[in-house]
């Protein structure tokens, strides 16, 4: 799920930065620092779309460099259990297959796919249903539904299941 | 054994008891039809066989391990048919003799055994009678033996247990213990050690006195200590009987043990082996030893349990034997267990069976005396001879326990197994737990308190009461699809991973690191947000590592397991996995290479590349070890083998910049530097940012270690794979140079021979002090004119020789290749103000010392001279340089003038060179050498900044130079303030700027003026009042003149 939030940080600049352009420096490397990390708490950060404020900076003895709170809007994405997603089919193997929806990777095991799809391996590693007519290989779009987060300090993985209604491939560029 | 027989039969009785009772049959098959297979029917037949099957049992000995557990259990068995020897027959009376001896059974086993004489048992002699009698007249009308056993067959196929039928019955029982009017048993103290000896004695006593002594028996435990038990009606006859006795102290307190006690003296502890149907167990011996096994019936009374294994018979072996052929004795071969397939039998002609087992109502297929099942082996042994605590079968194995039936039982007597290996504090409040038996069965709730064995959870489902009281064992742990836990016990101990699925109380989980899948006991795990990848640590080597394999290869560990590593192998070709064990690996690598990549970039350790080339052609990730040539890259989408991919170095491409130097030392600038894409960042800023308290370290080494001048010194490498990179030395290891580079921002090691340091280098070393100076304070009063001579009382923080320092190694004058000779006029015309601010100089100017006397020239001739003595300079100026420590040291740069001389040791040293590192030493130096001497003398004239204590600096003019070295000064910038004298110490030089009116204050020109028409770093021209020449001189020496 996407959110905009404002979240604030600690940015550290070196003195080389002073001047005209502080504000500048300083937003072009809270973008460069922060756009792409992954906090537990609240997950991918992908874009920051505005400084809502930039506190007194403060000298940090010795170093010289200087500490600006800084706080930001920014959207964040954070995959929740039970939320159903897109994503694209990054790799297929006998275990099951990964998918990424963003950042955020899933992976769906052999068993969270319906029964009637088998483990086809090959140049293609592929699931197909009996029939033939599901084929979910690599850079095939799925639907999915997260069933388990796991929430590291810089990663977010799930587990995705596509055993339910409604769920599997939407889209698949193979036969497009 | 005494069991009556010959010596022969002793060995046939062999672990296989029941496979010999299963032959017994064939023999006797036309009548034995109605008759079961059951051992227990009767160990008569037991007897019999061995006397008459001799060929069989003979084939036998070959396969069997003779185990005394099984024997006395043997006996044990036997024991229990002693009725039957009433009727006289040969048979039974084989029986009789053997169970004599061999009783372990609690009551009447221990006192069988031990009991003396067994003369002075009447009493309880008779009870057993009478539970016997009944028995006895009906066997005593066969005549015929053959209906006998059928008879005995049939009666005791319905029981289990044929003679303690009475007995085990509550009642029974009950009339057996001991009463008030029954003699008591006493405790007498004895030696440690001697309470067989005791009672053996008593016995021995016994025989020889006859109906005098009065006890009726005596006991010795094996596990009690100190004391024996006697049984007697009245302590007097006890006293009687001990006396005499060395083992026993006469004076010693008799005690009597209470009735209600007396059971417990004589029962066997037991140790309460719950074993019941469908456990797992394992074999502990024979050829099934470490086996699995299911327990399918249990006797607790004759401690025998029948258990269900996969067999391991070779069937040629077996037909052979049964055929009567030789078989050839192989103790060490184990058949490798197979179901038993009887169409595969029935090919080597061996006769299988089939027979309903009367009990059970199964059909067994008997083959050779052995009885199978759906292929398994059904097979009766003793308790002894199983393991039942803490049995964890793996996944595979219950897997093939699973195979034939291809039923869903092994979920539940997997249950009955995790029941039996839960530890204690299993359960843990906030535990999510399913009930699994009874009424609530498939509740879901949480833990909410545990006790003793029942625990409290708090049910999911509505309507229910707030806490239910639940019994352990009704209990299994519950997980749902997508949590996160970690295996706490069995083979995948401290795995972790996510639950992908639930098959009743199995878990699928998928490790996050490894995305591999492992399989669980739902109990055999927690709840956990750890991530690990199981275990990451074997002897000394971990995870990821990079070993050196035995066979002169090397690899990446890829996975740890419990016995042994799975190593990546660093062929590059193809992924080539093998399992090493720990003793295969021979050492760890550790040594960081540098390779080259296809277009010629270094690559080193953490850098990210991409390959280009090969099996795994644009995969991408950081490297994480080197060795050989070949790349361990780490991908994380890469899910084979750990992440790690092998690959050609140059086959790969740097992707970025290098990170290795960054990392190394992680301080804020290199991380501002990373900011920057180019990593070509000045070495000195960015390693002593502060201008150098490092540096100084290095510094004073350098003087100390003399030959460590080195350090300091940028260097070019002339040789080998880093030809032509330049860089700055930052240590000196035996022949080995640490030499940080100043395109890759990483130190890398060089021999000493390989390096060419006669790289002038003056424009990054200028860049670097004109950096130093951009950080301004403590460079600021470096900026004072300064003069040697006239420097007594120097402000503590200015450091004069800053640049100076440097002049010279701009200078042409500097060229190793210019002969140094008639140096005086040379540098005259060069370059006259700088050689007041040269290093020499400088050190040429203690107080002590008189200044007039060198002149500047020979100050600079000592220079060369000293450092190159081939260069034949007429002064022994290396003995000066030599000496010139031991004065100067106090108060000048740290070691400074050793330097230049020092560097003369240097083999391979081009000449000129030798002050490179002197100079480039001391540009980062002196901000913190400056402390510690005289600054330049002031001049009348000149604009200075005045510091007074508490106040501002006002600037000021100075109007006179005292003789004690303060200065007259007038305030305000022209000169009409108030006038004040200051110290030089409060007065510091203001720097002209460009077109400003300045006075010279050292060096030849001293105390000339002239405009400064120009600034060119830390060098100012100057366009000389008096002569209108332009010279180039030290912004030190240059003051502001009012």
């Amino acid at each position: 799920m996407f959110f905009h939030i404002i979240l604030e940080r600690n940015m550290q600049l070196h003195p080389r930065y002073f001047g005209r352009n502080l504000r500048e420096n300083l937003a072009a490397k809270l973008m460069k620092d922060v756009e792409g990390t992954c906090s537990g708490r609240h997950g991918f950060v992908v874009a920051i779309t505005g400084i809502e404020n930039i506190g007194k900076g403060l000298i940090r003895d010795g170093t010289g460099f200087v500490t600006f709170p800084v706080k930001y809007q920014c959207v964040v994405f954070r995959p929740f259990k039970g939320e159903i997603l897109e994503a694209v089919v990054t790799m297929v193997n006998k275990m099951g297959f990964f998918a990424e929806a963003g950042p955020v990777q899933i992976f769906v095991s052999n068993h969270l796919i319906p029964d009637d799809m088998e483990f086809q391996s090959g140049d293609m590693p592929n699931y197909t249903t009996s029939d033939g007519s599901v084929k979910i290989q690599k850079d095939c779009e799925v639907r999915l539904k997260i069933i388990g987060t796991r929430v590291d300090a810089t990663e977010i993985f799930c587990i995705g299941t596509i055993k339910d209604d409604f769920l599997g491939v939407i889209n698949d560029p193979a036969t497009v | 054994m005494g069991r009556g027989r010959d010596m022969d039969d002793e060995d046939e009785l062999e672990e296989e008891e029941e496979e010999e009772d299963y032959e017994e049959p064939m023999m006797m098959e036309e009548e034995e039809e109605e008759e079961e297979v059951e051992e227990r029917a009767g160990s008569a037949r037991k007897r019999r066989r061995s006397d008459f099957i001799d060929d069989v049992a003979e084939e036998d000995e070959d396969e069997e391990d003779v185990d005394d557990d099984e024997d006395d259990d043997y006996g044990g068995a036997n024991r229990k048919s002693k009725p039957r020897k009433r009727p006289g027959m040969d048979f039974i009376d084989y029986e009789a003799a053997v169970d004599s001896d061999e009783e372990e059974e609690e009551e009447e086993g221990e006192d069988d055994f031990i009991v003396d004489g067994g003369t002075d048992l009447p009493d309880e002699d008779d009870g057993r009678r009478i539970h016997r009698r009944p028995l006895l007249p009906r066997e005593d009308e066969q005549e015929d033996f053959e209906a006998l056993e059928r008879r005995i067959q049939a009666r005791y196929a319905r029981s289990s247990h044929p003679e303690y039928d009475e007995e085990t019955t509550d009642v029974d029982q009950q009339a057996l213990l001991p009463s008030v009017r029954d003699p008591k048993l006493w405790m007498v103290k004895c030696l440690i050690g001697k309470e067989r000896e005791t009672v053996v004695c008593l016995m021995q006593k016994c025989i020889d006195k006859g109906p005098e002594l009065q006890i009726r028996s005596a006991i010795a435990l094996d596990h009690l200590k100190n004391y024996i038990y006697i049984e007697a009606d009245k302590e007097a006859h006890v006293r009687e009987a001990c006396k005499g006795l060395r083992n026993i102290f006469p004076n010693q307190k008799i005690m009597l043990v209470p009735i209600k006690e007396m059971t417990d003296v004589l029962s066997v502890e037991s140790k309460a082996i719950d074993l019941s149907r469908d456990t797992w167990v394992r074999m502990k011996i024979g050829t099934y030893k470490g086996d699995l096994a299911k327990v399918v019936d249990v006797d607790n009374v004759r401690q025998r349990v029948t258990v269900k294994l996969i067999p391991r018979i070779d069937l040629q072996a077996l037909a052979n034997k049964l055929e009567g052929r030789e078989v050839v004795k192989k103790k060490a071969f184990v058949p490798p267990p197979r179901f038993m397939n009887v169409d595969e039998a029935r090919e080597l002609h061996i006769r299988v069976e089939r027979r309903r087992d009367p009990m059970t109502g199964d059909y067994f297929e008997n083959i050779g005396g052995m009885l199978f099942k759906d292929g398994f082996l059904y097979k009766t042994v003793s308790m002894k001879s199983i393991s039942v605590q803490n049995i964890k079968p793996s996944f595979d194995e219950l897997e093939k326990f699973r195979k034939p039936g291809e039923s869903g039982e092994s979920d539940i007597t997997s249950l009955s197994t995790l029941f039996a290996n839960r530890k204690k504090g299993h359960f843990m409040k906030g535990d999510s737990v399913i009930v699994v038996k009874g009424e609530l069965k498939n509740l879901k709730g949480r833990v909410e308190k545990v006790e003793e064995d029942n625990v409290y959870i708090r049910p999911e489902m509505k309507g229910l009461p707030k806490t239910l009281i639940v019994n352990e064992k009704e209990l299994c742990k519950h997980f749902e699809a997508g949590k996160n836990v970690k295996v706490v016990s069995g083979a995948h101990e401290g795995a972790t991973g996510m639950v992908v699925e639930v098959d009743n109380h199995v878990l699928f989980i998928v490790n996050i690191t490894t995305k591999e899948e492992i399989r669980v006991f739902a109990d055999d795990v927690v709840e956990s947000s750890e991530v690990t990848t199981g275990i990451t640590k074997l002897g000394e080597y971990e995870l990821h590592d990079l070993v050196e394999l035995d066979n002169r290869s090397f690899g990446v560990i890829i996975r740890v397991e419990s016995e042994a590593f799975q190593v990546l192998k660093g062929v590059p070709e193809k992924p080539e996995v093998s399992l090493v064990r720990l003793r295969e690996i021979k050492s760890k690598i550790e040594k960081k290479f540098n390779v080259q990549d296809r277009y010629k970039n270094t690559v080193s350790v953490k850098d990210v590349v991409r390959i280009i080339d090969g099996p795994c052609k644009g995969k991408q990730g950081p490297v994480e070890h080197i060795y050989k040539g070949v790349l361990f890259i780490y991908d994380r989408h890469h899910l084979e083998h750990a992440g790690f991919i092998c690959a050609k170095a140059h086959s790969c491409v740097i992707v970025g910049g290098s990170r290795s130097g960054g990392d190394r030392s992680g301080d804020n600038y290199s991380r501002f530097g990373s900011l920057k894409a180019p990593p070509r960042i000045p070495p000195s800023p960015r390693r002593s940012p502060r201008g150098g308290p490092f540096e100084s370290g290095g510094r004073n080494r350098g003087g100390r270690g003399g030959h460590d001048a080195l350090i300091g010194t940028t260097v070019k490498i002339r040789l080998g794979p880093l030809k032509g990179y330049r860089g700055r030395v930052v240590d000196i290891k035996g022949q080995l140079v640490r030499v940080e580079l100043e395109s890759q921002m990483k130190v890398v090691s060089v021999d000493r021979n390989y390096i060419s340091d006669n790289v002038v280098v003056s424009t990054p070393h200028r860049d670097t002090s004109r950096f130093g100076m951009g950080s301004e304070t403590p460079m600021h009063p470096s900026r004072t004119p300064l003069h040697p001579y006239m420097t007594p009382m120097r402000d503590a923080t200015a450091t004069p020789i800053h640049d100076g320092m440097r002049t010279p190694m701009r200078d042409r004058a500097w060229n190793p290749y210019t002969p140094m000779s008639p140096p005086r006029d040379n540098w005259e015309d060069g370059n006259p103000a700088s050689w007041g601010t040269s290093p020499q100089y400088r050190p040429g100017s203690p107080p002590s010392r008189t200044y007039e006397a060198p002149t500047p020239g020979s100050g600079w001739a000592n220079t060369p001279g000293g450092n190159y003595s081939e260069a034949g300079t007429p002064r022994e100026s290396s003995s000066t340089y030599a000496n010139a420590p031991s004065p100067y040291l106090p108060s000048t740069p740290g070691g400074q003038p050793m330097t230049p001389s020092s560097t003369a040791y240097l083999p391979g040293t081009p000449g000129g060179q030798p002050m490179t590192p002197g100079t480039g030493g001391l540009d980062v130096m002196s901000p913190v050498i400056g402390g510690d001497h005289d600054g330049p003398l002031f001049m009348p004239d000149i604009l200075v900044n005045v510091r007074r204590a508490g106040d501002e600096s006002v600037i000021g003019v100075i109007r006179e130079v005292l003789p004690d070295g303060s200065c007259r000064i007038v305030l305000g910038a022209n000169g009409n303030g108030e006038a004040i004298t200051a110290y030089q110490n409060e007065i510091d030089v203001v720097t002209p700027r460009k077109s400003d009116k300045i006075k010279i204050m050292g060096g030849a020109h001293r105390g000339a003026t002239g405009k400064l028409i120009g600034v060119d770093g830390t060098d100012g021209i100057v366009k000389l009042d008096d002569t209108l020449d332009v010279k180039i001189l030290d912004m030190i020496i240059l003051a502001k003149l009012y």
